[in-house]
């Protein structure tokens, strides 16, 4: 009896370690895979941003003498992606734009910043954020005044 | 004409907005794709180019601290940015709205 056991337990091992190889044998990836697809994930407004790049003073609500703050974050790979910034007042009037290319390695932070020194007019505005030509995310704050 | 027509008329003919003076900048945590790979080198190994600093644009009431706790998240960087921009600033306590600040990446 406590032969068969062994025996059976031998098989069982045999089976698995059997198994382990095959997966062994198998490539890895035959294909080189340096780049994955590039996507924005968050756009965060405000006033400041860290070393980071992370924005440390949140708002959509700013003053007109701030210095107003894009954070753009991005999970991808690539030897090159295009980010640009599109910021315009009112009904669709140009502020500013602003591109961006990098080569990123994984998750980054992008940051874009607009100041007017004789301050912003109180208004809606919006920033548009575009991944390589295509709108990825719109982000709408407002200015109020003094 | 009626006051509503005319205040109508008078918000149909506002000025657009004037955003000639706006400066802007950007920075990110990853690499420029300009900057070129190991094995984008020539022959010689040199290219001629250098990893671009980020630039960042002064506003009213900036100091060196301040931009240094923005940039860096610690003011006592400040001097990191002035070392960086010393052929534009003579005195670090004095800066201008509109110069336009290399900060040497973190």
């Amino acid at each position: 009896m406590h032969q068969s056991k062994r025996v059976s337990l031998a098989l069982v091992l045999m089976v698995m370690m059997v198994s382990a190889a095959c997966r062994g044998d198998k490539p890895a990836d035959t294909t080189a895979n340096t780049s994955t697809v590039v996507r924005v994930t968050d756009v965060t407004l405000g006033r400041a941003i860290g070393g980071d790049k992370a924005v440390t003073d949140k708002t959509d609500d700013f003053q007109p003498n701030d210095t107003i703050y894009a954070s753009v974050a991005t999970e991808g790979t690539a030897a090159s992606a295009s980010l640009r910034a599109r910021w315009t007042y009112g009904d669709g009037q140009v502020v500013d734009e602003a591109t961006r290319t990098i080569a990123p390695g994984g998750r980054a932070l992008t940051e874009f910043h607009i100041a007017k020194p004789d301050g912003w007019p109180p208004g809606d505005y919006q920033v548009e954020i575009f991944l390589d030509g295509k709108s990825a995310e719109t982000k709408k704050f407002e200015v109020k005044g003094r | 004409m009626g006051i509503f027509d005319k205040l109508g008329k008078k918000d149909d003919e506002k000025p657009k907005a004037d955003f000639s003076n706006v400066q802007s900048g950007s920075s990110s945590t990853a690499p420029d794709a300009t900057e070129p790979s190991a094995s984008d080198l020539g022959p010689t190994g040199t290219s001629g180019q250098t990893a671009a600093d980020d630039t960042y644009v002064v506003v009213s009431g900036d100091s060196l601290s301040k931009i240094a706790k923005r940039q860096y998240g610690d003011m006592n960087q400040w001097r990191r940015i002035y070392e960086a921009n010393q052929d534009q600033i003579k005195d670090p306590d004095l800066i201008h709205p509109g110069q336009k600040l290399k900060i040497p990446r973190a």
